[in-house]
């Protein structure tokens, strides 16, 4: 990957003149750009499924859904169906997509390791034995997703204790836990299931990452995770352009930067065990997304966490509705069997330019 | 998948008595010999423990896997693992004359390298659990006991459907295998039963024998009667609050005893279908 800095990320030219993103012109137009996608996003996901609905029809059930909310007027078959089923499922798409995108550019950054993804610190294996905990020893349903929330700030808290020296949380050190963490979470795991087995598929379906059954109140409930974690990193963007100049220089630019990775590692985890905790383990969107923005719109933070946001929901929204509508079944899937290839293509594109 | 059974003497007895050596084909298509009548039997699916012990060879098994749990019996058994955990050294030092295993898991290739006989039964469709009771009949010399517990088992089937059958209203029928949500088509054996007692299911053949459904597929399909989910869980799910059978109560959770029987391909298929039938059409059974 490369981690050639836009000179502007560097420079306050401009600075001052061009609103809430820096930067230079081009980048206004491409921001519209990813937002029509994921408008588009928005509305074929709710607009289409499994139960076909004539367009008029969802526009009037995206009315009557509003109003009930005021009125306390009950829905009936169809409007039903578009307001309390797609629509929080795919507004949970597009937080969980954007939540995974802001988070998994913000590890790639802070580690300076292209490979770093959400789950590098261990919030999907903490999760998923949460969950499979939950699922195994038949805990009521709601319980499910706090169970795999707290393991999952659990996780990431052993991670941290085990990776420390002092004061400092060194990179390496912090993959290493990571994964430590990881492995071990996902043995325990592995023996919960094999006691529980006719419950196996359950578990597995987590594990893949699913967002059926995603009503308004779990969109609420993730929400305020995914904004405060996803908040924080979009204001230490600039901290983390210059993080990529490498500790010392950072540190003589005045970045605390053990201080910065620690909060860094901190959003994003809670951003991540949310969504997590509430969707399964979703791969490969907090990998990829961000690189797909780094090759098409450049490396600076502070276009690659936003963008990254954009299009993180948008591909999710659109794996969703393909995994609804045809035998693939778990948007966890798709992201992973058509993402990979895509991408591919993508870096293969690159390379020939 | 059609076991086909070749008796190595071509000389169908008569009297039901199985000749040794006997040649099978497995569901995996393996083909085995068995040079003797099987005295010590492991069973490692709880359908097979089951089946042996309805035709009389209750008394040949000397261990089974964790989930055989009927009858009594075979609780007392020692235990050798599951699907994905099987203790092979435990099995093998039972010193077993016959293994009787599923197709699935990786059981098999261990066993057999260990020179002990293994054979994958492993009934899957409503027919299947008649056939591989026969399988098994011949495979342990119970031939006569498999036929008279399949009879017995048609018969009672039978009474059941003979009840359902002329039912007036036959309502639709959503059944929820696990909360993924998993359902089952009309072609699995336990979408068989469902409509033998009486029930239109909402799962078209199309969509399999255990599709993942979506679950406004569902809320539109609009069931009169939810089976597998209680209730309060029902009622909690997006949109399932205004559902009919959400609304009359018709939501709940299948009794603990027809869970397990109603999901297990073996000789206790009548009653699975019995109390199916009384949860589905309460009023034929006053």
């Amino acid at each position: 990957m490369s981690r050639n800095l836009p000179r502007e990320a560097l420079t306050s030219g401009e600075r001052r003149s061009s609103g809430p993103v820096p930067g230079p012109r081009w980048v206004w137009p491409r921001t519209v750009l990813l937002l029509a996608l994921l408008l588009s996003a928005i509305v074929f996901g709710t607009g289409l499924g499994s139960v076909t609905i004539a367009p008029g029809e969802v526009l009037g059930a995206l009315w009557r859904g509003l109003a009930s909310q005021f009125s306390g007027a009950e829905l009936v078959s169809n409007d039903v169906i578009v307001w309390q089923i797609r629509l929080p499922r795919v507004m949970m798409g597009v937080l969980v997509g954007a939540s995974l995108s802001v988070c998994g550019g913000a590890f790639q950054g802070v580690f300076r390791n292209p490979l770093a993804d959400p789950y590098l610190l261990g919030v999907a294996s903490g999760s998923a034995l949460g969950a499979t905990l939950a699922i195994v020893l038949d805990w009521p349903r709601a319980l499910i997703p706090v169970s795999a929330l707290v393991l999952a700030l659990l996780a990431v808290a052993a991670t941290l204790s085990l990776a420390r020296e002092g004061r400092r949380f060194p990179p390496t050190r912090l993959i290493l836990a990571g994964v430590v963490v990881g492995s071990v979470l996902s043995a325990a795991t592995t023996a919960l299931i094999l006691r529980g087995e006719d419950r196996a598929r359950q578990v597995l379906a987590y594990t893949l990452g699913d967002l059926g059954f995603s009503g308004w109140r779990d969109v609420l409930t993730v929400l305020p995770y995914a904004a405060l974690g996803c908040g924080a990193l979009l204001l230490l963007a600039r901290a983390l352009d210059t993080l990529q100049l490498g500790d010392l220089t950072a540190r003589s630019l005045g970045v605390p930067v053990e201080r910065l990775r620690l909060i860094v590692v901190v959003a994003a985890s809670v951003a991540t065990a949310g969504a997590v905790a509430y969707v399964g383990v979703i791969g490969f969107v907090g990998l990829i997304v961000p690189h797909m923005v780094r090759l098409a719109f450049g490396a600076s933070h502070r276009i690659l966490l936003p963008l990254s946001a954009l299009l993180g929901g948008a591909l999710l929204v659109y794996a969703d509705l393909l995994a609804r509508t045809s035998p693939l079944s778990q948007v966890g899937i798709v992201t992973t069997l058509l993402g990979g290839p895509f991408f591919l293509w993508l870096l293969r594109r690159e390379k020939e330019i | 998948m059609k076991s086909i059974l070749t008796l190595s003497l071509a000389l169908a007895s008569v009297a039901g008595a199985t000749t040794y050596p006997l040649t099978v084909t497995d569901d995996l298509n393996r083909k085995v010999t068995l040079k003797a009548e099987p005295q010590r039997i492991v069973s490692m699916l709880p359908s097979d423990s089951e089946t042996l012990c309805a035709i009389g060879a209750c008394d040949k098994l000397v261990g089974v896997d964790d989930y055989s749990d009927y009858p009594q019996k075979v609780t007392t058994l020692p235990k050798m693992g599951g699907l994905y955990d099987p203790k092979i050294e435990s099995i093998v030092a039972l010193k077993p004359d016959l293994v009787l295993v599923s197709k699935y898991g990786k059981i098999v290739e261990a066993l057999a390298q260990a020179g002990i006989t293994v054979v994958a039964v492993n009934p899957e469709t409503y027919e299947e659990v008649f056939s591989k009771t026969l399988v098994l009949g011949r495979l342990v010399n119970r031939e006569q006991g498999a036929k008279f517990l399949i009879t017995n088992m048609r018969r009672n089937i039978a009474r059941t459907e003979i009840l359902t059958k002329n039912a007036v209203k036959k309502p639709t029928v959503y059944v929820e295998v696990d909360p993924t949500p998993y359902s089952i088509g009309p072609n699995s054996f336990m979408g068989v039963l469902l409509s033998k007692a009486g029930a239109r299911n909402i799962i078209p053949a199309s969509m399999g024998d255990f599709p993942k459904v979506d679950p406004e597929f569902i809320v539109k399909a609009n069931p009169q009667l939810i089976l597998g989910v209680d209730a309060k869980a029902a009622a909690a799910r997006p949109g399932w609050g205004s559902m009919t059978a959400v609304k009359t109560g018709k939501a709940m959770a299948l009794p603990k005893e027809l869970d397990t029987i109603f999901s297990r391909p073996g000789p206790r298929m009548p009653q699975a279908l019995a109390q199916l039938a009384k949860l589905i059409h309460p009023e034929l059974f006053k």
